[in-house]
């Protein structure tokens, strides 16, 4: 009987980067935001005036840029885990810390438009449209803290050269988690904002 | 000991980041023009699931998996993708 | 055993499955009392009598986890307990406390033992679960308080591992959501929503860290699995539980004036709560097909796999069953409740005390794992136990559709009592189905006094 480790550093083809226990969480994670687009789409189809109308009142040029700056911060991820596997440490840490400074962008541009709604009295009561943009959105933000925290952890990790071109499971772990965030939000961005 | 070159992925990465710019842009002008109706959605949203397929592909590798993994994301994406268009067509009628 | 101070779980065990018994003979009680109302009336009224079941249930599982955790804390740590005598102590204090407490509810009205126990001073009795009068709530918070502080400074003074560490905020938890049944606002709606957090945040929050836990350490000690495998399984079913059951508390703020979007909020995490359960399923099932040596405690295996299965069952496919908000709009507080919280309530929690406690008394009377004849007997009694769990399930189950049909579905819609009537059926065979399941608790305590040949303990 072979037994088989749940833990891949010695990497096995065909799996996909990092741990594969962050797998399950992505999937998992997914899983649940995707339950939360088929709710909105459906809620939609029952109230389209509504969701038409309330959409107007979104600030689509900043969700549109946050669209970017999580692609990007996305693609400086893809840098620095390219940067491990020459055995870069330093670098990796610099695009790491590059990336979760994007996070940062994204986090306060959302408060500016968390700010601007909830000054303008608007709550997760305030209507269907509104119950879902709010905790779509909020949900997607702490994902996205929880992103930068893991980015911060590895990049700690790389800076004292804990990582090496054979041992660097960990950076495409924090970065599978990371693409994740960016996915999510590359379909909430028109599902939300955009698609009428 | 001599270093290992630059990993081949980061080539295609940095095309699949500008056209997922570029692809952004169109998405966010659609939305400015304030089109809407079955075809603009059934167009956003075929956008929408090619960038899913490329960050899930490039960026998170899983071009290089196995079937399983692909199956996986594919059909998540495809499955979203599918109850968003069902939805709207619903609400059409 | 390989601490002296691990036989403080003895007692804690012992008295766990004597207020099962207990427990179940209140069932037995109240199953007759809904097909023949006046069954010993006026001597215990039905409220009584469910009031006892319920309470007896907490109770005992409590008495069940902190065994398993004076078991467990000293070989995880490596290390003596901190205080044996406190422990002990702290065991009388609450079996007194809890006995007290019970001749309380079967002696006194209700309402006197409330007065007697100045309720009106500090109001937090009357709600499900909850009875207790306060100077008993205040006993368990001193007991658990006293339990937590042991418990943390024998981990603190010894190895830490993540089972530890995940049982001992299990327990932390468990004891800070008990706080909540102090908070007891006039407002319904806020009383209700507060309930919930210790109840909910409870079965589906803390205590699952608890039930993983156990499971895991009896996994490991019965397979022989690299505890690095193990802790990896546990870390992700721990992570699944917390992200999908706190926002899942949503599921019971649908109508109790609650605003509108817990039903969203409720029905999106809720349908996720399943996947840890599922996940202990096949954490269960894979560690037992990668074990690497034969445990000769093979009654332990089984109650372990039971749990796996069973507590999916009850709590994540009977939980689904009813916890989107559209379902529970006609399925809310019907029999389908009743039938999804017994195969929850057995499937995780009965089980996975009845696992450790199957594991660790071979141990603590000083063997490897009891005689082929007592495992035997053993086994039976989870057979029949858990089939009666299911069967009572399913005659529950089928009694709580027809009670949806009858009395909120159908155009010309009967009345409570009257929609009762007409599944009394259902009630006699549930009835019968809880008298083997005595029978199989019987069987179960009968296999403790069964003696025959036995290996010394490693
Ligand atoms: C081991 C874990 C669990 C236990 C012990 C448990 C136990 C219970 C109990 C005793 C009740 C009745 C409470 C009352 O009103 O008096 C209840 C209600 C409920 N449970 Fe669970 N449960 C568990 C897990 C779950 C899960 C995972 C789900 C969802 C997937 C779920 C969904 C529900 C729902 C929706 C209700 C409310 C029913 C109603 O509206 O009447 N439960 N549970
Ligand atoms: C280990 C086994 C058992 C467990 C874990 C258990 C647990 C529970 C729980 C959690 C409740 C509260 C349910 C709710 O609020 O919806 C309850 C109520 C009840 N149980 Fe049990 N029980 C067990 C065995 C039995 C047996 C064998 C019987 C009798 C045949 C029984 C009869 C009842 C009755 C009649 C109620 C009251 C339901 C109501 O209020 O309508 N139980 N039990
Ligand atoms: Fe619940």
């Amino acid at each position: 009987m072979t037994t088989q480790s749940l833990t891949i550093d010695a990497h096995e083809p065909g799996t996909p980067p990092g741990d594969l226990a962050i797998w399950f969480f992505i999937f998992a994670e997914l899983l649940a935001f995707g339950i939360f687009f088929g709710s909105y789409a459906f809620a939609r189809a029952h109230n389209v005036e509504l969701f038409n109308q309330s959409q107007l009142m979104l600030n689509r040029a900043s969700g549109a840029v946050n669209a970017l700056v999580l692609i990007t911060s996305s693609y400086f991820v893809v840098r620095a885990v390219a940067a491990i596997k020459q055995g870069l440490s330093r670098q990796c840490a610099n695009w790491l810390g590059a990336a979760i400074a994007l996070g940062g962008v994204f986090i306060v541009i959302k408060l500016f438009e968390f700010h601007a709604k909830f000054s303008a009295g608007i709550s997760l009561s305030t209507n269907t449209f509104y119950m879902f943009y709010l905790s779509l959105t909020i949900f997607h933000f702490m994902h996205v803290i929880l992103g930068m925290v893991i980015l911060a952890f590895v990049m700690a990790k790389a800076r004292s050269g804990g990582y090496s071109i054979e041992h660097h499971t960990g950076v495409e772990t924090g970065a599978s988690y990371w693409h994740m965030v960016d996915l999510v939000w590359i379909i909430l961005f028109p599902l939300v904002y955009v698609i009428r | 000991m001599n270093k290992p070159s630059q990993p081949r992925f980061v080539r295609p990465c940095t095309l699949i980041w500008l056209t997922l710019i570029a692809l952004t842009g169109v998405t966010y002008s659609i939305g400015d023009a304030g089109l809407g109706g079955r075809n603009v959605m059934l167009l956003v949203l075929a956008i929408t699931l090619l960038k899913g397929q490329m960050i899930a592909g490039f960026f998170m590798g899983l071009r290089k998996t196995s079937l399983l993994w692909r199956a996986i994301m594919g059909g998540y994406l495809i499955i979203v993708g599918g109850m968003i268009a069902a939805a709207y067509l619903m609400g059409i009628n | 055993m390989q601490y002296k101070s691990q036989a403080v779980a003895k007692p804690y065990f012992i008295a766990a499955i004597g207020l099962f018994v207990g427990q179940i003979l209140f069932g037995l009680i109240m199953g007759l009392q809904y097909v023949v109302g006046d069954f010993l009336f006026p001597a215990i009224p039905f409220n009584v009598a469910r009031m006892v079941h319920t309470n007896l249930l907490i109770v005992w599982l409590l008495f069940g986890f902190m065994g398993a955790a004076y078991y467990m804390i000293p070989e995880e740590s490596e290390s003596e307990l901190f205080s044996p005598k406190l422990a002990l102590a702290m065991f009388w204090i609450f079996l007194v406390a809890g006995a007290l407490t019970i001749v309380g509810y079967l002696t006194v009205p209700y309402a006197a033992l409330a007065k007697m126990t100045f309720n009106d001073l500090w109001p937090t009795m009357g709600r499900e679960f909850l009875e207790q009068p306060l100077i008993t709530k205040l006993g368990i918070v001193v007991v658990a308080l006293a339990f937590l502080f042991n418990i943390s400074l024998t981990i603190l003074k010894g190895r830490k591992t993540s089972i530890s560490l995940v049982l001992l905020l299990g327990l932390w938890g468990l004891a800070v959501f008990f706080l909540f049944s102090f908070y007891n606002p006039s407002n319904l709606v806020l009383d209700k929503y507060f309930w919930w957090w210790t109840v909910h945040l409870w079965v589906e929050g803390v205590w699952e860290l608890i039930l993983g836990s156990l499971l895991a350490f009896v996994l490991i000690k019965v397979t022989g699995v690299d505890r690095e495998i193990i802790e990896k399984w546990l870390y992700m079913i721990i992570a699944m539980t917390l992200i999908t059951g706190i926002i899942g508390t949503g599921h019971h703020y649908y109508w109790i004036g609650t605003p509108e979007y817990w039903q969203w909020f409720g029905s999106v995490f809720s349908a996720l709560e399943p996947i840890p359960f599922f996940m202990m399923t096949v954490f269960a099932f894979n560690m037992v097909n990668r074990r690497r040596r034969e445990h000769p405690n093979k009654a332990a295996t089984l109650w372990a796999l039971g749990t796996g299965v069973m507590s999916f069952l009850g709590a994540g496919v009977w939980g689904f069953l009813h916890t989107l908000a559209p379902v529970n709009f006609y399925t809310h507080g019907t029999q389908i409740t009743a039938a999804h919280g017994h195969m929850a309530f057995y499937g995780a929690y009965v089980m996975v005390v009845l696992t450790i406690i199957s594991y660790a008394m071979p141990m603590l009377r000083g063997r490897a794992a009891n005689s082929g004849k007592a495992q035997v007997m053993e086994m039976w009694a989870f057979w029949i136990m858990t089939v009666s769990i299911v069967f009572i399930t399913l005659f529950l189950t089928a009694a709580g559709i027809l009670q949806v049909w009858l009395q909120r579905v159908s155009t010309t819609p009967l009345g409570f009592m009257a929609a009762q009537d007409q599944v009394a059926l259902f009630y006699w065979l549930r009835e019968i189905t809880g008298v083997l399941f005595l029978v199989g608790l019987v069987t179960y305590v009968a296999s403790f006094f069964v003696g025959g040949e036995t290996k010394e303990a490693a």
